[in-house]
């Protein structure tokens, strides 16, 4: 027996290549995330010289370089106005990719998305009653709006959660009808909220804004808060990518490893939650983008979660400002919103995943 | 010499139907038992209950000594590994990312895999003879395969005891042989076994021991010559009166060609 066991030993050369492989593979992932950084970065200024008025890209970096002493119009323009757009929309792209991995790898589904489980609708809902019932409250710099927007996205996806688990499992099927009949539900509740409006239709604007996705230009102090939500929400994502990789075989697989399932299960949800009502109170209901994104790294990375998190966050950023960019220069100086331009692109492709995946979920 | 695994008095309701009633067996260290059993009699129940992944209504189990109820998970999740029957994964991991994740005991949040870790799954991916098969997806494999994969991912727990929920099952008999084979070489090597078998023909020569699960009776260990005796087998088995064919012994000149 000794013998044999010196065998597999000596014979370990196999061992020592794939372990080449795991190195390289190692460097193909640091390539692709410091390739997707250079694209960020790139994508970001071109976008801020696009809009109405043309920037050149040497003015863009002036301004943002020197911002307090320049007082020309373009370099308000950049600082002012396409700054905290950019920035905003590269972080609800960042924010909703990632919630849609964590929901995905918590339902153990490549279905499962923010907005097709309904997270974004209660969202949506509590920010609605934040903004229409409690617009004066605040607590600890945080408006009701935001509040309100996570407890609302909390209270959906637990709600969905229960609903279409079955016995330790999420059937696509259950899943998307349980997702559609609780975001149907909350958006009609949320356009409900319009009846209450005394605002000579404001508040209804801006309600329906969010419910088409519309990256606004936010002030500074927003897009603080939302930034430091969000922030928080992607570092708590790195202890729970490994957590991921091991729910990924199964809640009774898992707990056999020693993982607290249901304590697992608890900060993925809460964490998601937390990001998705950081986006959407900027963003507003911005569809599918945690679906495609994901999705797309997967094909590259495979399902390895602690690979796929930063990865998926640099492309969805990446993704959300390029479709803004397109959203707000297509039809300009009119705007499309920007969740009209995802649900476009998003749809198809959601229905060609269904499709690719009907025969492994028996559909 | 305390046992490995020790059952006193152990019984596991699930709701209001009892599963299992005042078991009480011991497993030392160094076994290799098959445990069998008419269907829905509670192995698996049994196999998770020596998991810690179920807690006994009444009775103690105790792992190396120690009561799994003053066990932390992480401290049970390094002395015993279940292998489960029926295990889908959702996405596209390859056989590596699959059996790393028995190295989770051993993590904690933050840590990385450690030099340690990695040794641990190198030498699963021998014992289980799956090096080969490192990079392929777990989905894209035969069940043969498969089923070695599972025992990788078992294996870099480092677990003292193995718990295998029929490992041979839905596997045609040149997989199975092959399976058996890993049984015993892992034994040799010195891993504690306790294998849930559907097939009584794949026990002798394998298996050191034998303990049946029967309705109603206390459950009785024994070595397999002892136990596989088709009076005490059809009484267990419920099985109706017939004329043949015989329970066991009939693929014997076959198995005894095992490598």
């Amino acid at each position: 027996m000794e013998t044999e066991i010196a065998d597999k030993i000596a014979s370990g050369s196999s061992a020592r290549t794939d372990r080449r492989i795991g190195f390289s593979d190692r460097a193909f992932f640091m390539l692709i995330v410091a390739f997707l950084l250079v694209v960020l970065a790139v994508v970001l200024v071109l976008s801020m010289g696009m809009g109405a008025t043309k920037i050149g890209v040497r003015e863009v970096l002036g301004s943002l370089l020197d911002w307090h002493r320049s007082g020309s119009t373009n370099s308000v323009i950049v600082f002012q106005i396409r700054l905290p757009r950019v920035l905003a929309s590269a972080l609800v792209g960042a924010a909703l990719s990632v919630a849609g991995l964590l929901f995905q790898g918590l339902f153990r589904n490549p279905m499962a998305d923010p907005y097709v489980i309904g997270t974004s609708g209660g969202a949506a809902l509590g920010a609605g009653i934040g903004l229409f019932l409690l617009s004066g409250f605040s607590f600890l710099g945080f408006g009701a709006t935001a509040m309100m927007a996570f407890a609302g996205s909390v209270a959906s996806m637990a709600l969905v959660y229960w609903l279409a688990r079955i016995g330790g499992r999420v059937p696509v099927i259950t899943l998307l009808l349980a997702g559609f009949a609780v975001s149907t539900m909350l958006s009609y509740s949320t356009y409900f909220l319009v009846i209450l409006d005394d605002n000579f239709g404001l508040r209804t604007r801006v309600l329906a804004a969010w419910l088409t996705g519309v990256i606004a230009v936010p002030r500074w102090t927003q897009l603080e808060v939302t930034a430091v939500m969000i922030g928080c929400g992607l570092i708590f994502c790195f202890p729970l990518a490994r957590r991921l990789n091991t729910l990924a075989l199964g809640d009774d697989y898992a707990r056999q490893v020693g993982v607290q399932v249901e304590k697992t299960h608890l900060a993925i949800i809460l964490t998601g939650s937390l990001i998705t009502a950081a986006a959407v109170s900027l963003g507003g209901v911005i569809s599918f983008v945690g679906l495609i994104v994901p999705h797309m790294a997967r094909l590259v990375l495979g399902p390895d979660h602690t690979r796929l998190l930063p990865v998926t966050a640099i492309a969805g950023s990446i993704f959300l400002v390029l479709t803004d960019t397109l959203a707000r220069t297509v039809l300009a100086p009119s705007e499309i919103p920007v969740g009209l331009l995802t649900a476009f692109i998003g749809g198809p492709f959601f229905l060609y995943l269904l499709r690719r995946t009907r025969r492994e979920y028996a559909l | 010499m305390t046992p490995l695994l020790e059952f006193v008095n152990v019984s596991f309701n699930f709701g209001r139907r009892s599963v299992l009633d005042g078991l009480n067996f011991t497993i030392e260290q160094g076994d290799c038992s098959a445990l069998i059993g008419p269907n829905g009699i509670g192995k698996t129940t049994l196999l998770r209950l020596a998991a810690c992944v179920l807690a006994c209504s009444r009775g103690t189990v105790s792992l190396a000594g120690r009561r799994v109820d003053t066990l932390r998970r992480v401290e049970a999740a390094q002395l015993v590994a279940l292998v489960p029957q029926r295990f889908e994964v959702p996405f596209d991991f390859t056989v590596e990312q699959i059996v790393e994740q028995g190295r989770t005991p051993y993590l904690g949040l933050f840590a990385g895999f450690k030099r340690r870790d990695r040794q641990a799954v190198e030498r699963a991916l021998e014992m289980a003879d799956v090096t080969s098969l490192r990079s392929r997806i777990f989905n894209e494999l035969s069940g043969g395969e498969r089923q070695r994969v599972k025992i990788a991912l078992g294996l870099a727990q480092e677990p003292r005891l193995l718990l295998l929920d029929e490992p041979t099952q839905s596997l045609d008999l040149g997989r199975q042989l092959e399976l058996l084979g890993l049984i015993r070489t892992l034994s040799d090597e010195g891993v504690t076994i306790l294998a849930a078998m559907h097939d009584l023909q794949l026990i002798e020569g394998t298996f050191s021991s034998v303990l049946l699960l029967e309705p109603d009776q206390e459950l009785s260990k024994g070595r397999p010559q002892d136990i596989l005796q088709p009076d005490i087998l059809e009484r267990a088995f419920d099985c109706p009166p017939r004329r043949g064919p015989k329970l066991v012994g009939e693929n014997r000149a076959l198995l005894e060609k095992i490598p």
